[in-house]
């Protein structure tokens, strides 16, 4: 039972934060770096093929 | 066991606190510190094993950018989702409950450690290799068979390291890191000090004479994506600790791309020195140390290595014996330490897990790819970034991951389907490639490609989103319908499917269709079409032919069977009842660009087979457009399958007329009312008067079943909600007064009386009429409410209530839009009809509908008031509050 009053207490807690936005999202602006460098990883693979 | 060091104990608690969310106060990791604990976990002795078996598969440039490119662009993907563990302080195995089901976990798990648990078997033979090695350069040689037993020594101290819980545990990892970071120094330094640069720079493997050097370049990106994926198991656990999303990405990547990979090179370029040296190359950092280095070196790296070894096999033993045990609580675990010790001493006795390094990578990855790629799909695409907590967590009365049994099956197809794909293009086991155009993909990639579209697609029809998403009430989609959006024509691919799908459904009703006044009659032109059940859908179709044509949906159907399916068949959605001047416009668009406009004006199926009132506006409609009125008379369709009971009546048999009742020279002088005359008078129907006179026989045993929906008050007692069917009879409750339906569906009394259904119903209006009149009628009662806003989901709303009185419905809930308990108002005068069901989908039996521009309501009764709550009676209020029977 105070296991159970334990998990529920931190999956409310943890909604809350998601929520109010507690824990600093990944921005659209690291979003696309992310995509910038997969982009640029990619284009590296490729050219390894002509080496 | 003393009380202090109760290992069991201990790892319970830490079982329990390990699958706990973290809270955000409880957070440790920045990003520093996550990209530590993640290096450490990615540096280990099969670095170089890795490193070296790259070497001999392509030349150090190449091999430069698998390490690092390759590795950084999986990663980069893969690691993505790693924010949902971040954001909810929660590893993946609990997320992944609710892709694969809350048993269907414990079986990826397991997968997991089979195919996972072989790279700790790597380091028992790099320690057995390098002990025999070290030995051999001080002249001792060992017996036959000593290679086995050093490699299960490995096995049997990392155990029992790992039995002693995790004070140890912490201890080991604390020097082992160090050590690690030690031997690589050492390496590094003595490799490029040994043999000069451009050595390494202008390496190129001896590649035996039908090796494929393109194959080869593909393989070492395949063995860098393998590496990189194959490692997320045991690192899940970090990222719930990060303080934020960034944070807990970047660690992942770099710990692997950057840190992990600067090994791999390590141990490449450790092979590339050797084999320049001696010849021969070699993936033990020790022989190479005591070969490139001074003896006393080799012994201090001996040291290191077999530390490094025992403490990583350990720490793998402990990391997975957790994992075990928060899958199957009831275990000791022990026991499963000893199992996982008895699993890596099986593939030692074995001894050939270095010869099948690449074999063993390939196949690990085989089952990461669809896993990377589900996990991806889902978070982004499928659940869009949220879960149910307490679903998850399996909390009472939250089953949403509970699927089928535990299992979810899409989950588990993708994952099977994903595993073959990878094998259907590359043997891993032979090194044969299959299919040459998808290995250039790399088997990781094309599977990771081919799992994440499989289930973007799967997750794309109704059904199978419906089971997928059981948490829509978790993250639901919020976007209204676009009503607005102009509606495509008919697919003219989709036609002859459409056409051969119409005729199988009809083909045991032996469908006959006249046409009427459609001599010269073409597109455009307006069909107005009776209303009776499902059929009417496969009926038009078939009627209408060669035409295509455009037909206007209520927006559950589109939810109901997708709205890409819905827009080929030529749909318009909309809601019911409401004054939508979106779909006008789109009418108009379709009568413009010359194509047919179906339309039920009665906008509900029929309750009893006899047709509603129809109201002008569908005759002004028709003189706004300028086109010809076709109108479509369908009988039996109500016969087949009525609406208070949806199972199909064999014994029906169908007809429908299709008959020109304005021509275009018309539509411009007839007058309103006298088209709606004219459209009324074709649409006048009454199903049971057709059996009757057409002798069509419905014998089904369950025939009356569920016409106490619609007859609903007692004929004899006069009380409402009074009447319950089985079989073929309908009883009051109250004064018992019964009525047999006979095959041509008329009612006889036990007196002899033949009741008409139809009359029955309307006699009952005339009361509700009544209470209205009087002033009596209000009905105020508890009720369910779902809200559909779109063609995606349904959402929860919770207990609310419905009034529904003289000024119209006022429905009082949890208004998920505004997130307040607030009362929404529909005025009598707006609706002169309301959609009702009696048994919507199975799901809590009858309700009726109301709507607003951006939401259908789905009202059913509680526990409370099901006695009370009668679609068929709050019609009749309706219309006549409306208008329509005034």
């Amino acid at each position: 039972m105070e296991d159970y009053k334990e998990l529920n207490s931190r999956i409310d807690e943890v909604l809350r934060a998601e929520k109010e936005n507690q824990i600093p999202r990944m921005t659209k602006r690291d979003y696309i770096i992310a995509a910038v460098i997969t982009g640029l990883s990619l284009i590296g693979i490729i050219w390894g093929f002509f080496l | 066991m003393s009380p202090k060091h109760d290992v069991n104990k201990e790892i319970e608690n830490e079982v329990y606190c390990g699958t706990l969310p973290v809270l955000p106060k409880e957070r440790k990791y920045g990003f520093i510190d996550a990209l530590l604990v993640l290096s450490g976990y990615c540096i280990a002795t099969w670095s170089y094993t890795q490193g070296s078996y790259l070497a001999t598969l392509v030349g150090f440039k190449q091999l430069l950018i698998g390490a690092f490119l390759a590795a950084i662009f999986m990663l980069m993907i893969y690691q993505l989702p790693v924010i949902m563990s971040v954001r909810y302080g929660i590893d993946i195995w609990i997320w992944l409950r609710s892709v694969f089901g809350t048993k269907g976990v414990k079986i990826v798990t397991v997968i997991i450690i089979i195919v996972n648990f072989p790279w700790y078997a790597v380091c028992c033979e790099l320690f057995a290799s390098s002990m025999e090695n070290l030995l051999a350069l001080f002249g001792v040689h060992l017996f036959n068979g000593a290679h086995l037993v050093l490699s299960l020594s490995c096995v049997v101290i990392g155990t029992i390291i790992a039995l002693r819980g995790v004070g140890t545990i912490t201890w080991t990892t604390r020097i082992l890191v160090p050590l690690l970071l030690l031997v690589g120094v050492a390496v590094v330094v003595v490799g490029f000090t040994s043999v000069p640069m451009d050595v390494i720079w202008n390496y190129q493997p001896e590649l035996a004479g039908d090796a494929d050097k393109t194959v080869n370049y593909v393989l070492n990106i395949e063995a860098n994506f393998a590496f990189v994926i194959t490692l997320v198991g045991g690192m899940a656990e970090v990222p719930r600790l990060c303080k934020s999303e960034k944070s807990g990405y970047y660690a992942g990547v770099l710990g692997q791309g950057a840190a992990g990979s600067f090994f791999v090179v390590v141990g490449a370029v450790m092979a590339i020195a050797m084999q320049y040296v001696t010849g021969q190359m070699v993936e033990d950092p020790t022989l190479m140390l005591a070969t490139l280095s001074t003896p006393i070196l080799a012994l201090a790296s001996l040291l290191l290595v077999a530390f490094a070894n025992i403490g990583t096999q350990a720490v793998g033993s402990y990391i997975y014996g957790v994992m075990l045990k928060s899958t199957f609580k009831k275990s000791s675990y022990k026991v499963l330490v000893l199992v996982l010790g008895l699993y890596v001493g099986i593939l030692c006795v074995w001894g050939k897990i270095e010869e099948y390094f690449g074999s063993f990578l390939t196949i690990s990855a085989c089952v990461y790819a669809p896993l990377a790629a589900l996990l991806f799909v889902d978070f982004f695409f499928v659940r869009k970034q949220k879960i149910d907590l307490k679903s998850a967590y399996e909390e009472e009365g939250h089953n949403a991951y509970v699927y089928s049994k535990g299992f979810n099956i899409v989950g588990a197809v993708c994952l099977a389907l994903g595993f073959a794909f990878s094998l259907i293009i590359y043997d891993p086991i032979k090194s044969v490639v299959h299919n040459k155009i998808l290995f250039m993909l790399t088997p990781t990639g094309a599977s990771l490609l081919f799992t994440a579209i499989l289930y973007y697609l799967l997750c794309k029809i109704p059904g199978i989103r419906r089971y997928v998403r059981r948490d829509t009430y978790a993250s639901p989609d919020k976007k209204p319908f676009d009503r607005a959006k102009v509606p495509p024509r008919q697919n003219i691919i989709f036609l002859p499917l459409m056409w051969l799908l119409c005729k199988l459904a009809l083909s045991p009703y032996k469908l006959k269709i006249d046409k009427k006044n459609m001599e010269g009659i073409k597109p455009p032109f307006l069909v107005y079409g009776s209303h009776n059940s499902f059929m009417d859908f496969y009926v038009t179709p078939l009627a209408l032919k060669p035409y295509r044509a455009n037909y206007i949906s209520e927006l559950e159907g589109f939810e109901n069977f997708g709205e890409w399916i819905y827009r080929q068949a030529g749909c318009l959605g909309t809601r019911k009842f409401i004054n939508d001047q979106s779909l006008i416009r789109n009418i108009a668009r379709v009568t413009k660009r010359g194509d047919i406009m179906v339309i039920y004006p009665e906008a509900r199926y029929a309750n009893v087979g006899t047709n509603s009132h129809l109201t002008p506006s569908i005759a002004k409609l028709a003189k706004m457009l300028k086109v010809p009125v076709v109108t479509l008379n369908m009988q039996g369709n109500y016969l087949q399958q009525p609406i208070w009971n949806l199972k199909e009546r064999k014994g029906a048999r169908l007809h429908a007329e299709l008959k020109c009742v304005v021509t275009q020279d018309e539509i411009g002088k007839l007058s309103v009312d006298e088209i709606l005359s004219r459209i009324s008078k074709e649409l006048t129907y009454d199903e049971y008067t057709y059996q009757l006179e057409n002798n069509i026989v419905i014998d089904d045993p369950w025939r009356a079943e569920g016409l106490h929906y619609p007859l609903y008050r007692c004929r004899k007692c006069g009380k409402d909600f009074a009447m319950t069917s089985s079989g073929s009879r309908i009883t009051c409750k109250f004064c018992g007064d019964s009525y047999e339906m006979d095959e041509l569906g008329q009612l006889h009394s036990s007196t002899g009386e033949i009741i008409h259904i139809p009359d029955w119903y309307e006699w009952q209006r005339g009361f509700v009429h009544e209470e209205i009149r009087e002033g009596r009628y209000k009905l105020d009662i508890p009720v369910r409410v779902e809200a559909l806003p779109n063609s995606v989901n349904f959402i929860d709303c919770g207990e609310g209530r419905l009034v529904q009185d003289n000024d119209g419905f006022a429905l009082t809930f949890n208004n998920y839009r505004t997130e307040k308990y607030e009362t929404l108002r529909f005025p009598a005068k707006s609706m002169v009809s309301l959609h009702t069901e009696y048994d919507y989908r199975g799901k809590f039996g009858p309700c009726v509908t109301l709507s607003t521009y951006d939401d259908t309501f789905f009202i059913y009764p509680t526990d409370e008031s099901r006695d009370v709550f009668n679609p068929t009676k709050i019609q009749f209020a309706t219309e006549f509050l409306g208008g329509l029977y005034s």
